[in-house]
């Protein structure tokens, strides 16, 4: 299963350069036109990343963490999320670039291939940061029902966490 | 978020102040480096899709996903807005490659082109738990992530997370269709609101 899954990523790059080798398109001005906007994309990402990651060293030296998540262990335990990857549960709806540098770190921590590890990536391929959404996607436009969504998107990323780490137990 | 960066800072600085003041500054600058380093692994993750994202509109790819998107778009969102079904048809496709950041720039547009049309209550808060939960076939900055740190198996996350992924959004979307329900008849517009305000008063 996981095979056939392995194969998906170059047959789309191959049927997609065939396809535009069909249609004429000079492929690699295209391309690298395209890798260009890569850059400035990371450049308006990168502060926020790395102000994420200077609190996350700060968070975890200070001993604050871990109190922190001594106290919603009990929580975690009751839904089955590995309370190691508790702080990145948290993180996700606030932050998309703050939960890579967490997602990092625990991936670093526990390492890559681990139960928490892949726990951590499915949880965080689960959903996109809400709050960040409401707040860029909506910024200016006045919608009533807005709370309404954000309850029903909160609501639907815990309950698909709670399945991830259910099916990383399992697959 | 600038309240909790804010909270946050200041609850571990005065930690440390009380405790070992003289590793602040190292856990500060050591922290700001690995942020480099995470950026850098995504600058690599981004080049590949959004060189290849950009030869899938040169060739006319993009169209035709959005072209394939549109019945199942036009039913969620309830809408017959070409312009703005166009935008969605980006940002969904974007969604599902798995670089939400790439997915922005279509996900405003669509959402102030959504703002002037009739049933914009309902389709905002579609557009809005689909980005939320966004459902995606591959998990491209993950797998990059995995990739960077030698994982034995970095693609194995992928069925995992489409499952998880696919439970949010058909979940999400259940739950918007049966909260927020769409209008049928065409909602009143500023003007005649304020014309039956007026009438009632």
């Amino acid at each position: 299963m996981t095979r056939i899954f392995a194969l998906t990523i170059p047959l789309i790059f191959l049927a997609s350069f065939l396809f535009a080798l069909f249609r004429k398109v000079k492929i690699y001005d295209s391309f690298t036109e395209g890798v260009k906007g890569a850059i400035p994309l990371i450049v308006s990402i990168f502060p926020y990343i790395a102000a994420v990651t200077m609190l996350c060293k700060l968070l975890e030296i200070s001993g604050l963490e871990k109190w922190l998540t001594e106290r919603i262990a009990p929580f975690f335990e009751f839904t089955g999320i590995p309370t190691e990857i508790a702080s990145l549960v948290m993180m996700k709806p606030l932050s998309g670039s703050g939960s890579i540098a967490v997602l990092t770190q625990i991936l670093e921590r526990y390492g890559v291939d681990s139960y928490a590890a892949r726990c951590a990536c499915v949880a965080y391929g689960t959903s996109d940061t809400v709050f960040y959404i409401g707040a860029v996607y909506f910024a200016g436009l006045k919608r009533k029902k807005m709370p309404a969504a954000l309850a029903i998107s909160i609501f639907s990323y815990l309950a698909a966490v709670i399945f991830s780490c259910f099916l990383c137990r399992i697959l | 978020m600038n309240t909790l960066f804010t909270l946050v800072f200041l609850a571990c600085a005065f930690l440390l102040l009380c405790t070992s003041p003289d590793t602040f500054l190292a856990a500060l600058l050591e922290g700001a480096g690995k942020g480099a380093t995470v950026c850098l692994s995504l600058v690599a993750t981004y080049s590949v899709w959004l060189g290849l994202m950009r030869v899938w509109e040169d060739s006319g790819l993009a169209r035709g996903i959005s072209k394939l998107l549109k019945p199942l778009s036009k039913r969620l969102f309830k809408t017959e807005d070409e312009e703005a079904l166009q935008a969605i048809s980006m940002n969904l496709s974007v969604n599902l490659l798995g670089i939400s950041g790439a997915a922005t720039p279509y996900g405003i547009q669509a959402a102030n082109l959504l703002d002037k049309t009739e049933n914009a209550e309902y389709s905002s808060a579609m557009l809005f738990v689909l980005n939320a939960t966004s459902i995606q076939l591959i998990p491209t900055a993950i797998i990059g992530v995995r990739v960077a740190l030698h994982s034995a198996n970095p693609t194995d996350v992928i069925v995992p997370t489409f499952l998880a992924t696919l439970l949010s959004t058909v979940l999400g979307v259940c739950l918007t269709k049966a909260f927020i329900k769409p209008v049928r008849a065409l909602a009143p517009t500023p003007l005649l609101r304020k014309a039956r305000e007026a009438g009632t008063r």
